[in-house]
């Protein structure tokens, strides 16, 4: 391709949190709490 | 529509499509037209992720979803943060650090040149027939407003969508994405408050969520394992993480999103940011159309939400009879209902198991009436497994929404699609100019060249949609559609790119094969088994990984097939 790619794309740590690996565990622990209410709400509404 | 709406809908479309022309400016070189120069913040892609999946499909289709089946399609998305957590973790270091235009191009780095061309064409396939469905929904939309026939508005929607997506790149996108989510997150909010205010006065908005829980409308969750259930929570969670692996991880629609980010930090960023809001919003939507059924409790709906085929079967005398009994049994439902939520108050636990069975004794009677309608269009020359479910929403919207607020939400409608199919038809030109025009036809031309290369292919694609879109209305609901149509493909394009991350000692040839292994299995257990399409992802993979291990193992012996250290120069996993 004639015009070429930017050569570096820097990599930062993540702007909350700390590291990425917390930032993961954060929306995995997310996902559970998400799941669990939606399962209360569906028993409290069948 | 009234002159009100118009005017609305007129003065949106125009100022959206002005926008993007507007910020299309100075894409004019082919790295600024397919990758905005690398120049993206993380909320624009982000928005842009989650505006090309909120498209007319989403408004359309899972709302009459959770009408006709309930809210536990929102289980479908369990597997995405998932999913994001592995892609952001994984992928986009790999394609940051490769510096490629598509996925598939890394696959040539890391593999060979037929691995590459293989890939390009099972996303073609799948892409290709994907953004037929997505012209499709909005000319539906015209269609039921304007009582235009749908071949006609589907060429009207994908000559402009075209038009636009050819003088605009992916900048120009991307910003028009960030535009629509924002009316969309406009046009839910308005159109669930509308719902609740039409609601009969004696009925309260907390009676409406246990009206709709008694009628099975509000299944979020069923922990219930079947193979042949499409939505539940293992389905969600393993079949839905294998498709959404697939979607964001081997796409080209959607890797070419996060391409366009400025660091890997903030394509990280974009990812997570849909992790975490893309099941709240889904289930918003769905909550949307569990309270449009509410509001048919209390306002007759019509037998069949597809007026065309409802005046069709109209004339023929079987109809009269099945209008007689729906009539009766909404009649009784609707008492049923009332009853209901005066037991519901009235703190007598026996009075309320009653009055909730014969609720839904009534319901089930409204659902065998609307089956034998649907019968009766298909015996009578209609199309075999016909469904109104797309045609639910939209007749309420046209039927009962103030003047106004029909107009938004039709404008946020085809323009939310307009971006979502611009976004395919972008992505499907670049591959074809990128991955095999440039690689095998014409190498060494000018940027100039590829750029009208490109455009000539955006053409190319935008026909190729227009002409899928005429076969899409046999599929049922769209929403389904679109993602059972992605499984069918998806599979072997994930299994090869799972081998290219985590056993880097695997070959081309091995992988190659392994792909076609994959496709046939995933086309085999779709044409031959009841197994439901969420999981045709995984056997897909399933079958790339065993295949590519076991040719790998055999040919260079065991020590091939464990995880090693990458050779000097490759691509490796973050």
């Amino acid at each position: 391709m004639p015009e070429p790619h930017p050569s570096d794309v820097p990599d930062e740590p993540p702007p909350f949190l700390g590291t990425w690996s917390r930032v993961y565990r954060a929306v995995m622990v997310y996902l559970a709490l998400l799941i669990a209410g939606f399962y209360l709400f569906a028993r409290a509404y069948r | 529509m009234r002159t009100l709406d118009w005017v609305v809908l007129v003065a949106s479309l125009l100022s959206i499509i002005a926008y993007g022309l507007y910020r299309s400016r100075g894409s004019n070189t082919v790295d600024r037209y397919l990758l905005a120069g690398k120049s993206m913040p993380w909320y624009a892609m982000a928005l842009s992720i989650m505006a090309t999946q909120a498209s007319a499909i989403t408004f359309i289709s899972t709302t009459g979803q959770s009408y006709v089946d309930g809210m536990r399609f929102v289980q479908f998305y369990f597997g995405l943060p998932l999913a994001m957590i592995v892609i952001a973790a994984v992928v986009v270091p790999v394609f940051h650090h490769s510096r490629v235009y598509t996925a598939y191009e890394y696959l040539e780095k890391r593999f060979d040149s037929k691995t590459r061309a293989l890939g390009s064409l099972i996303f073609l396939a799948q892409r290709g027939l994907s953004a037929g469905l997505t012209i499709y929904a909005p000319a539906l939309v015209l269609s039921v407003i304007l009582g235009w026939p749908e071949a006609v508005t589907t060429v009207c929607v994908g000559a402009t969508v075209v038009t636009y997506t050819m003088l605009g790149g992916i900048k120009a996108v991307t910003w028009s994405d960030v535009q629509q989510m924002v009316v969309i997150f406009a046009g839910l909010v308005i159109s669930l408050v509308t719902v609740i205010v039409l609601l009969p006065r004696s009925v309260s908005f907390g009676d409406a969520v246990y009206l709709a829980g008694a009628a099975g409308r509000l299944n979020t969750v069923t922990t219930t394992f079947d193979w042949n259930d499409r939505f539940n929570l293992w389905s969600g969670l393993f079949g839905g993480t294998f498709l959404f692996l697939s979607y964001f991880g081997c796409d080209q629609s959607q890797v070419q999103r996060y391409l366009t980010g400025k660091s890997i930090a903030e394509s990280r960023l974009s990812l997570l940011f849909n992790a975490v809001a893309k099941i709240p919003m889904q289930f918003f939507i769905l909550f949307i159309g569990a309270m449009v059924f509410v509001f048919y409790l209390f306002a007759q709906p019509p037998v069949l939400f597809q007026r065309a085929e409802l005046a069709r079967i109209g004339k023929n005398g079987a109809f009269a009879p099945i209008a007689g009994q729906y009539q009766q049994a909404y009649e009784t439902r609707r008492q049923a209902a009332f009853a209901l939520v005066e037991a519901h108050h009235s703190g007598d636990p026996a009075a309320e198991e009653r009055q909730k069975a014969a609720y839904r004794a009534a319901q089930a009677e409204i659902d065998r009436t609307r089956s034998q309608a649907a019968r009766l269009v298909e015996q009578t020359g209609g199309e075999a497994g016909f469904s109104d479910t797309n045609y639910i929403f939209l007749s309420f919207v046209t039927r009962y929404l103030p003047a106004g607020i029909v107009g938004l939400v039709i404008a946020v409608i085809l323009a939310a699609t307009m971006s979502a199919s611009s976004g395919e038809i972008n992505s499907l030109a670049t591959v074809s100019v990128i991955d095999l025009y440039q690689r095998y036809f014409k190498r060494g031309a000018s940027d100039r060249h590829y750029l009208l290369a490109s455009r000539a292919a955006t053409l190319f694609w935008g026909a190729y949609a227009v002409l899928f879109a005429g076969y899409a209305r046999r599929l049922g609901s769209l929403i389904v559609a679109v993602n059972k149509v992605g499984s069918l493909f998806y599979g072997s394009l994930l299994g090869c790119f799972v081998v290219a991350f985590a056993f880097p000692r695997v070959k081309g040839t091995p992988v190659f094969a392994g792909m076609l292994a994959g496709e046939a299995a995933i086309l085999w257990t779709a044409a031959y088994t009841d197994i439901s399409w969420l999981w045709y992802n995984g056997i897909g993979c399933g079958v790339v990984l065993a295949t590519a291990l076991g040719i790998s193992a055999l040919r260079d012996g065991a020590a091939s097939t464990r995880p090693a250290t990458p050779r000097s120069g490759s691509p490796r996993p973050a």
